[in-house]
């Protein structure tokens, strides 16, 4: 049995002649945050597609708990505990929040889809908005809701595209708080993709970092600010 | 709406029924209000695949002519019982409507419109062709035998009680949708209706929900269908047009589809114009026509939608969530 929950090995996905991710091999270990960060075009959302089964592999291989997925579809790896969220909010529009918080962690075969919903919308401090329709939340709030669905049955891995985008500052240090926080007590591993450099290194137990498809540096937060290829290549006076 | 409030609407409803049903004497009347529940049903058919997949169709004509014809041939062929064959013709439609289901519902949009448009216009000309079967352009009569469900056929085609049967089917099937989509099936397809690709995101097999609700809005059409010929004695391939889709789908948007009764609303008003505008101007669908858009413009959630908004905003009143 294999110590990662989630393992990619030697991933490609092209189209057609353009290579948008190539020999990526990426682990998380249970209860770890690896961000991934690299700049715009670099291949990091199309990872999250490649492995959720969004994006058909070109090559390569997505194991999950050992298992290998890549002939399953999309349902199929989110029912093995395979969840994401989406860089433009994600949410039911036209549903309660509660309820598409219920469903999604019906979904998962939760014993008490209820109860799950209740205290993952008290941890994303949605608790009170649980009857309001999700059209009528104001974005910040949106936001935690895409990720309260994502979160919903309690996931083995999660995968999140950007969660911080769009946010103002203050508001993406609080989700950045409250998804550490829930992370660990809910001893889920998260990949996250985040242009927002204060976030991946503040909460991130390691980095692994993208150019033009290809995996440049991995390493903790720190070893990663130090390298200096990837100071070179993206993160500039940033570090 | 609770339990114990729905099934107490449930009972106030059909009771009121009764009570028009014995209490009108007017047999024009009767028989308006028949046609209008009647049609009522017909638009919930229509208006649950609008309200549950988000999906417009142009062509469900096909279930309510076709439940009639299935009904008069297997009559006309003494094959089966009348109440067997009404019971055929439901569920054949709801079965046929499934298996097309599972190819149509996955095409988007405007699409899933114009297939709708050419598989009922195919049956449009089908019946009209096939005289032999249907009796082409002039239809067939239905031969209801003397008695139906161990009642005289006589004293159940009295106006009365074709309205308080049409009336009865109509609360009946608002109660069993509100009993179904207020449980996980609703969930599911509302999900899937708002964000599809969310919806697999979170384990939804997206295909199976949507084909459902399409089979169970055809077969909800299909028991208005079979419920007009049994008023009329009569199915023409008028019943399979696309005319008649065209006009189910202005009841409900003139009704709405924020509440499950929204498109039976619809009926009503259409069927209270066609009576009061139709008595004074030959082409009443005009003046009916330019309502529609004013519907459209300044309350897009229909009538339904409107009267929730004014409930909400008296004094007192409760901020009713679009439901049941």
């Amino acid at each position: 049995m294999s110590d990662y929950v989630l393992q990619t090995e030697d991933v490609a996905v092209h189209y057609g002649g353009v290579r948008a991710v190539d020999g990526v091999e990426i682990t998380l270990q249970r209860g770890q945050i690896r961000g991934l960060i690299g700049p715009n075009g670099s291949g990091k959302s199309t990872v999250i597609d490649a492995i959720t089964g969004r994006r058909r592999l070109t090559r390569g291989k997505v194991l999950l708990r050992g298992e290998d997925v890549n002939a399953m579809g999309i349902v199929e790896r989110r029912r093995r505990g395979l969840s994401r969220s989406f860089q433009r909010t994600s949410i039911f529009g036209q549903m309660p929040v509660r309820k598409q918080v219920e469903l999604a962690s019906s979904m998962m075969g939760s014993a008490d889809p209820g109860a799950d919903a209740d205290e993952v919308l008290r941890e994303l401090s949605l608790d009170t908005r649980g009857a309001t329709i999700a059209a009528d939340l104001g974005y910040g709030e949106q936001r935690r809701l895409d990720l309260a669905i994502a979160l919903a049955g309690r996931p083995a891995v999660l995968l999140l595209d950007e969660p911080m985008a769009g946010l103002s500052m203050r508001e993406s240090l609080d989700l950045a708080r409250h998804l550490k926080a829930l992370t660990a007590r809910r001893e889920v591993s998260v990949l996250l993709v985040e242009h927002d450099m204060d976030v991946v290194f503040g909460i991130s137990d390691v980095v692994t970092v993208f150019e033009l498809g290809r995996v440049i540096a991995a390493g903790t937060p720190a070893e990663v600010r130090a390298n200096a290829r990837v100071r070179e290549a993206y993160l500039g006076s940033a570090a | 709406m609770n339990l114990p409030r729905l099934l107490l609407s449930t009972t106030v409803a059909l009771a009121l029924g009764v009570a028009v049903a014995l209490g009108v004497h007017s047999a024009t009347l009767l028989s308006l209000l028949t046609q209008a529940a009647i049609h009522a049903i017909f638009a919930l058919g229509v208006g649950l695949l609008l309200r549950q997949n988000g999906m417009v169709s142009f062509g469900h004509a096909l279930f309510f002519g076709a439940a009639g014809y299935v009904v008069a041939i297997l009559l006309r062929v003494k094959a089966v019982p009348a109440e067997t064959a009404m019971l055929l013709a439901v569920l054949g439609s709801t079965a046929f409507a499934f298996l097309i289901g599972l190819v149509i519902v996955r095409v988007p949009g405007i699409a899933f419109g114009m297939l709708t448009l050419a598989i009922g216009q195919m049956a449009y000309l089908g019946a009209s062709r096939s005289r032999g079967l249907t009796g082409g352009a002039d239809g067939i009569s239905v031969e209801w035998p003397s008695a139906l469900f161990g009642m005289p056929t006589a004293t159940l085609l009295q106006p009365w009680a074709m309205l308080l049967l049409a009336w009865s089917v109509l609360v009946l099937v608002l109660l069993m949708l509100a009993l179904l989509l207020r449980g996980h099936f609703g969930a599911l397809t509302e999900a899937t209706r708002d964000n599809e690709e969310r919806a697999r995101f979170i384990g939804i097999r997206t295909l199976l929900p949507r084909a459902t609700v399409y089979a169970l809005s055809a077969g909800i059409t299909s028991l208005a269908g079979v419920l007009a010929a049994l008023n009329t004695g009569f199915v023409s391939p008028e019943s399979l047009h696309w005319s008649l889709s065209g006009v189910a789908l202005m009841m409900v948007v003139v009704g709405g589809t924020r509440v499950l009764w929204g498109p039976a609303l619809g009926a009503a008003v259409y069927f209270l114009a066609k009576d009061l505008l139709g008595d004074h101007a030959q082409h009443w669908m005009a003046i009916f026509g330019v309502a529609l858009i004013v519907v459209i413009v300044f309350a897009p959630t229909g009538l339904s939608g409107l009267l929730l908004r004014l409930v909400r905003a008296s004094p007192g009143g409760a901020a009713p969530r679009p439901g049941v």
